[in-house]
């Protein structure tokens, strides 16, 4: 009998090669540190309503049925520092996103009967899309996205027109939100505040992968974040937390909480909400009789139909395109 | 509301209320009005004068350029391009057993023009899947992707069914026209051939030459001269 | 494939006809009366058995069990581990904290300092869930463990404004700061010990609660920067969610506790808690909302809310009389007219099931948070009974 050498089986991809185990970053100084401090800290220059512009496009992957891409505007601090660079640290990121679509097609064998169409997700992130490599393997936030993901078209999606058959739905992000300023210890409101942003533009870009590969829904679903944020340096008591759309959470010292939803315009409906963190001490206009959770879901809304106005017209160019060509 | 139709529509735009139009496929009904399920061109196919009823909105799934040919018709409105009940398709057979053939469907014809040359949904190249299909070397490639169906022996033909034998009338590798009768269970549709228009459409012989139809159950190479009999579908 | 459609649904659907499922709907959505299978009210949860410290070997343990025999054991573990600070997690701010403290910085300081030094993180609660029939890397068991784990490290105690010594300066996070070198890792591990007969969601959130107010670390002996050691003595260890003693006057509500995640679903226009397997079949949303007990407000604070997808929409729809061809002749005109359902705005045939489809509207979500928070509403009546379950 052949004697195999004993191999420890590590938990990561065996199928591919690998990058040596441990971290290879290159060391970072504290007078380095010191020199990028406060000044450098990338700053909202938005209103706190004013969304970030967003381009999306469809049908940029001819082998699937439906694709789209997505991508954010990068902050005013990130385009300063691509103009004159400063530090090799980029200070902030900007989401930019691939969606495709395949199907519908067949069940496989082993699935039930269904009398809708069936649909699966999978949401992962490049290696390189977060200032932390990721591995190849879908790790939990990744499958926690792909749930919420699912759920926020499920309900958009007129699934008994299409019996007996699936589509699969792979979204790809090249590069991701950061979850706080990357130089910013966590505080103790810290979380993964990126992922919500994430999320957001995973809704949008794959309504529109879904629109162009002709699948019936009964809207077009955007994505839309809103968050409570505190900017002040120091003690946070004086001054409360204020409602702004569309955080991008490198621009922001502390985010108290944030609510993602995804939104059926037409309909005035929401099919996914993902609201987290502490909304008891926001201080609403005087006269808002709203408590904080309705008003932080009120403004995702309000960041969805921002985002549902660039949807809505990159679908009907493709459309226009189509017949034209 | 509005008369004026918009000339395309996205999903959740609202076309119009049910009191002046029907909603045809790529629509749905929401609070007694209209809206379009799918993004493009806004069609009204105008009412019928006899049966005095609405003009049906739809939202169309092609390009204008097909759009009139297939308005023309005024057959079973199709809601996607999946197969359904009464659907006509282009099938390969990949299994012939005793009381059964197994075929994988290739494409689901429009009712509008039964002539897959001039059938523009989203199978466009239909004469290359075809040709593809039909060469032996691309079976069970791409199997996993396309419906399966059953031709059970008494779906054949409509007269004799009991003396119908499944290997005089299919052959793994040839191409059937079907119609859908059928969702049938979790895996396979159900087709059946009872008609003059239907059945084997392309067929090769035992020397893998493609075969012409001589009569309704019989098929001829055109190099060997030799018959193998077949349940042909009449040529147009 | 099969594994994945369940797991993204809440939980599997039951095998229910479009008629059943039909005459659970009607009856769930009667307006301000809702009838429930088992005769429950509305607010109202299943039996259930609770026990606390069942697990010699762990910091802090739970079962519970529910009327319909599916069980649940939390096994809570804490280790000792030291914090890494790495390049993008440093800022000058905490680093010249460091070299100011130095080692005869004081202990407390760690705590009320910076809120780099009170931060803690989120990644030191590690929840795993294990449920039988699922992988562990299925969509279910990772979403419920996300689901918990948020709401958990997302907890934020309040500030010792009012000079009140509560241990939990930024919550559960905070509280496993040993000092800046060293934390506490927390390993929560969930065993359900049944199938699955309802979306697990409330039994496991509930046991996890329990778990985590039983769970005690040992009391630290070593000072400010030294490396830890711990008294060995199990007796004077602490409580990881201090508890009302002797010595201090607590008011029960202004302690911190532990997160509890309800499951709440609208049918029509109601609102019900705790539902059933066949009541999710029929809901029209459903919603997981965690709350937390305010320590300022004495209220009910509003941590997490997650839509689940409801399985009703998977479902397979009913065939009106009308359209039934064995029913050709037998139906009297006008028997199946379609009628606008207030609630989602679809139009429906009454007696006819059809999934639903769409989202729900803000108003129904506001009223479903409403429920939980308001006081002495279900959320205070939840905490209160979990209160009640014997601990130590």
């Amino acid at each position: 009998m052949l004697k195999l050498p004993l191999i420890k089986l590590e938990m990561n991809d065996r199928r591919r090669i690998n990058g040596p185990p441990g971290g290879t970053r290159p060391a970072v100084f504290a007078s380095h540190l010191e020199s990028s401090s406060a000044a450098d800290r990338a700053r909202r220059e938005r209103q706190p309503t004013e969304l970030r512009k967003i381009f999306l496009k469809t049908g940029l992957i001819p082998s699937a049925s439906g694709s789209s891409y997505l991508e954010f505007q990068p902050s005013a601090s990130l385009a300063a520092a691509r103009e004159t660079p400063k530090s090799l640290i980029p200070p902030s990121s900007a989401l930019k996103l691939a969606c495709t679509v395949h199907g519908p097609k067949p069940l496989p064998r082993s699935a039930a009967f269904s009398p809708n169409l069936v649909l699966t997700t999978h949401v992962k992130y490049a290696p390189f899309a977060a200032r932390k490599r990721k591995g190849h393997i879908r790790d939990a936030s990744e499958r926690d996205l792909g749930v919420h993901l699912e759920t926020a078209l499920r309900g958009a999606i007129i699934a008994e027109r299409w019996p007996k058959s699936g589509i699969d739905l792979t979204i790809t992000i090249l590069e991701a939100e950061d979850d706080r300023w990357w130089a910013d210890a966590p505080d103790s409101h810290d979380a993964s505040w990126g992922m919500m942003n994430v999320l957001a533009g995973c809704i949008t870009a794959a309504s529109a992968a879904i629109a162009d590969a002709h699948i019936d829904c009964l809207d077009l679903v955007a994505g839309g974040v809103a968050a409570l944020v505190s900017d002040d340096s120091g003690d946070s008591s004086t001054t409360s937390p204020r409602l702004m759309l569309d955080t991008d959470p490198a621009e922001h010292r502390s985010i108290m909480s944030a609510c993602v939803v995804a939104y059926m315009p037409a309909r005035d409906e929401i099919t996914e909400l993902w609201l987290k963190g502490d909304s008891s001490k926001a201080a609403l206009e005087n006269g808002d009789a709203r408590s904080a959770h309705e008003a932080l879901i009120d403004g995702a809304v309000d960041a969805a139909r921002g985002a549902y106005s660039v949807l809505g017209d990159a679908l009907r160019e493709s459309v226009l395109q189509t017949i034209q060509s | 509301m509005t008369t004026t139709l918009p000339p395309v529509a996205i999903p959740g735009q609202c076309l119009g209320s049910v009191a002046m139009y029907s909603a045809g496929p790529g629509t749905h009904i929401q609070q007694s009005n209209i809206y379009a399920s799918i993004a493009g061109p806004v069609v009204a196919d105008p009412a019928q004068p006899k049966t005095g009823t609405k003009s049906t909105l739809r939202v169309s799934r092609v390009v204008p350029a097909t759009i009139r040919a297939a308005s023309a018709a005024n057959q079973k409105q199709r809601y996607n391009t999946l197969p359904a009940v009464d659907s006509i398709v282009l099938a390969r057979v990949t299994r012939v057993q005793k009381r059964q053939a197994t075929v994988s469907i290739l494409v689901v014809l429009d009712d509008a023009s039964q002539d897959p040359s001039q059938n523009a949904s989203d199978n466009d190249n239909v004469a290359s899947i075809l040709t593809s299909a039909a060469n032996p070397e691309n079976h069970n490639s791409t199997d996993e992707l396309r419906f399966q169906a059953l031709i059970r022996k008494e779906d054949v033909r409509a007269v004799e069914k009991d003396r119908v034998v499944m290997e005089d009338m299919f052959r793994v590798g040839d191409i059937v026209r079907g119609s859908v009768i059928s969702q049938g269970d979790q895996s396979f549709y159900y087709l059946t051939t009872a008609r003059n228009d239907l059945g084997i459409v392309m067929a090769r012989s035992d020397a893998g030459n493609m075969m012409f139809p001589v009569s309704w159950k019989e098929m001829r190479d055109p190099v060997t001269g030799a018959g193998e009999p077949r349940k042909v579908a009449r040529p147009y | 494939m099969t594994a994945q459609r369940q797991a993204s649904s809440a939980a599997q659907t039951p095998h229910l006809s479009a008629a059943e499922l039909s005459y659970l709907y009607t009856s769930l959505s009667l307006p301000n009366n809702p009838i429930r299978p088992d005769g429950r009210s509305p607010t109202q949860f299943r039996p259930l058995a609770a026990e606390c410290d069942i697990l010699p070997g762990t910091n802090g343990s739970a079962r519970i069990g529910f009327a319909d025999g599916t069980q649940a054991i939390v096994g809570v573990k804490a280790e000792v581990e030291k914090t890494t600070l790495t390049a993008d997690t440093l800022d000058a701010r905490s680093l010249s904290l460091q070299s100011d403290l130095g080692p005869s910085g004081d202990g407390r300081e760690g705590t009320e300092g910076s809120s780099a030094a009170t931060g803690g993180h989120g990644s030191w609660v590690q929840m795993s869930i294990e449920i039988p029939g699922f992988r562990d890397d299925d969509a279910l068991p990772v979403f419920l463990a996300e689901m918990m784990r948020e709401s958990l490290v997302g907890s934020v105690g309040g500030k010792d404004g009012d000079g009140i010594e509560r241990g939990m300066a930024g919550g559960l996070k905070g509280r496993l700061v040993i000092n800046k070198r060293w934390h506490w890792r927390l390993y929560i591990d969930v065993l359900l010990l049944s199938q699955p007969l309802s979306y697990p969601l409330p039994l496991l959130s509930l046991t996890t609660h329990l778990a985590l107010l039983s769970t005690k670390l040992p009391k630290l002996k070593s000072q400010g920067e030294e490396d830890p050691f711990f008294d060995d003595d199990w007796a004077v260890a602490e409580y990881l969610y201090p508890r009302a003693s002797a010595g201090l006057k607590f008011n029960p509500s202004q302690q911190v506790r532990p997160p509890v995640t309800l499951l709440v679903i609208s049918v029509g226009e109601n609102v019900i808690f705790d539902p059933n397997r066949e009541e999710i079949a029929v809901a029209d949303a459903v919603l997981a909302i965690s709350v937390t007990r305010d320590t300022e407000s004495q209220g009910l604070k509003l941590l997490t809310i997650r839509t689940i997808d409801p399985p009703s929409r998977l479902t397979q729809p009913g065939v009106p009389n009308s359209e039934n061809v064995n029913m050709l002749g037998a139906t009297a005109p006008g028997e199946s007219v379609a009628v606008l359902n207030p609630a989602t705005g679809e139009e429906e045939i009454p007696g006819v099931w059809r999934p639903r489809r769409g989202g729900v509207k803000r108003s129904v979500i506001a009223g479903m948070v409403k429920t939980v928070l308001k006081k002495g509403g279900v959320g205070e009546e939840v905490l209160a009974g979990l209160e009640g379950v014997q601990v130590g």
